[in-house]
């Protein structure tokens, strides 16, 4: 009676399924990325009092930081997914995992750039040699890598496994990037926001970040959805179920 | 009784590779030329002052003997690849993580140890000074056979692409920062008369962990790559 979960999460990550699956939540999910979004930049840009050392230029943090945690967030899920594509060979999984690096690399260039942007005024300068920010710029690399890679090969599936090892040796270095850099140099301020324990930040200017990360989430399963189905008409293209899609846009 | 053959196939592997890297040995010649030229071309851009020169020498070698390293990469198993061995080698019933390990020390005898040879040369044009040397040569003995291991896995994962040249600087680059940072750490460290010896440590923690990883993640990626 209660197998039914199994058996859905089974029947989801066969193309067919999973292309109508996407195709219903997709308007959704854009949705509420632009009504948060929306929220979140009037809670941000409007509501939330200026900073009594920043002033009005704080207010980029709104962009920065959920970019920055989609940035990583982002990585980690292409990392499962290219963990489950390599172990069981989904193709599915494959498809995922290599859509969701130009989404990440995309978060990446946003967060590089908005931090710049904001440390111009703050720290007097465009960029600066610091841990953070270092990181950062190398996990744009490792986006880049998977990308390229994944466009080398002629055969998109063999390319998309070569990637998928590529983003998990990626997850492996993460860490030791991160802690060699921190030892090496470090400007940027600690976090802010701390899961467990009190944040360092007011609930005026709290409440916009999170609906800005709701926003991002839901943008980027959006953005997914839409790739991923792009992608699996090109894979498939020659089976059944792609030719009635095909068969029924072209009757209407 | 399987010891005894396996050290032989080691054994095979390592002196055909190197006896196919010495009936080219032009080859050899071309990453130590590479280096000495980009070397030189230092002083040129940022003028002879003794004391600039001396800042910067340590981490020019070493960028120097990496990029030096990554020209050479991309030939590690191009010549194998065309003319099948590479295929024979992963249908062998040795383990294929072993040859390729043996693959990589031979491509690190041929192409980084001569680099690690001149260094001591490069580190004098620039004016290092001499007692910093020891720890400039100890930090390229750790931080290559790394960087060969490195490379070798992603080499791997290229095996079976036309255009790889570029696209391996790519991916090399985010998996050497570490690497390039301590061991840039230990030299500066020696030169400002600091204990250099931790900056050392983490070199050679990461190299036992390399060496027992990467020639596992070769394989796995070599087989891919293959995989068509």
């Amino acid at each position: 009676m209660s197998n039914w979960i199994p058996l859905w999460l089974h029947k989801l990550g066969s193309p067919p399924t999973f292309y109508r699956f996407a195709g219903a939540l997709r308007p959704w999910a854009m949705a509420l990325a632009l009504l948060f979004g929306a929220i979140a930049l009037y809670g941000g840009l409007v509501l939330a009092p200026a900073d009594y050392q920043q002033g009005d230029a704080y207010r980029i943090i709104f962009i920065h930081v959920p970019s920055a945690w989609m940035s990583m967030f982002i990585y980690a899920v292409m990392g499962v997914a290219a963990f489950i594509a390599l172990v069981w060979r989904l193709k599915l999984a494959e498809v995922v995992a290599m859509e969701s690096a130009p989404i990440g690399a995309a978060f990446t260039f946003i967060t590089l750039v908005t931090g710049s942007l904001w440390g111009k005024p703050m720290w007097g300068t465009w960029w600066t040699w610091d841990a953070r920010l270092t990181s950062e710029l190398v996990l744009l690399f490792l986006y880049l890598g998977v990308i390229g890679l994944y466009h080398a090969f002629e055969d998109r599936r063999q390319g998309a496994r070569a990637a998928a090892f590529l983003a998990i040796i990626g997850i492996i270095n993460v860490p030791i990037v991160h802690f060699s850099v921190n030892w090496w140099n470090t400007l940027h301020q600690g976090s802010t926001i701390n899961v467990f324990g009190q944040s360092k930040i007011s609930w005026d200017m709290l409440w916009p970040l999170l609906s800005m990360m709701l926003a991002t989430k839901f943008y980027y399963i959006a953005s997914l959805f839409s790739r991923v189905r792009t992608d699996l008409l090109a894979l498939e293209g020659g089976k059944d179920w792609v030719r009635k899609i095909a068969e029924s846009e072209a009757r209407q | 009784m399987s010891h005894p053959r396996l050290l032989n196939a080691c054994a095979a592997m390592l002196r055909r590779d190197l006896t196919l890297a010495w009936r080219r040995r032009g080859d050899i010649a071309m990453p130590v030329l590479y280096a000495l030229i980009v070397t030189m071309l230092f002083p040129f851009a940022l003028g002879p002052e003794d004391t600039l020169l001396q800042r910067i020498a340590g981490g020019v070698v070493l960028v120097t003997v990496l990029l030096a390293m990554l020209l050479a990469l991309d030939a590690m198993f191009s010549s194998d690849i065309e003319d099948g061995s590479l295929e024979q080698l992963v249908l062998a019933p040795q383990p294929l993580a072993l040859m390729l390990g043996m693959k990589i020390l031979a491509h690190w005898l041929t192409t980084a140890l001569p680099l690690i040879v001149i260094a001591p040369l490069l580190a004098a044009m620039l004016h290092l000074p001499g007692a910093v040397i020891p720890v400039l040569l100890l930090a390229l003995l750790l931080a290559t056979p790394l960087l060969s291991l490195l490379g070798a896995v992603l080499v791997a994962l290229t095996a079976g692409t036309r255009r790889s040249g570029m696209l391996l600087a790519l991916m090399l680059l985010p998996l050497c920062v570490p690497a390039v940072i301590f061991a840039a750490g230990a030299v500066a460290a020696a030169q400002q008369g600091l204990p250099w010896l931790a900056p050392i440590a983490w070199l050679g923690a990461a190299l036992v962990l390399a060496v027992v990883l990467a020639p596992l993640a070769c394989a796995a990626a070599l087989r891919i790559a293959l995989d068509a």
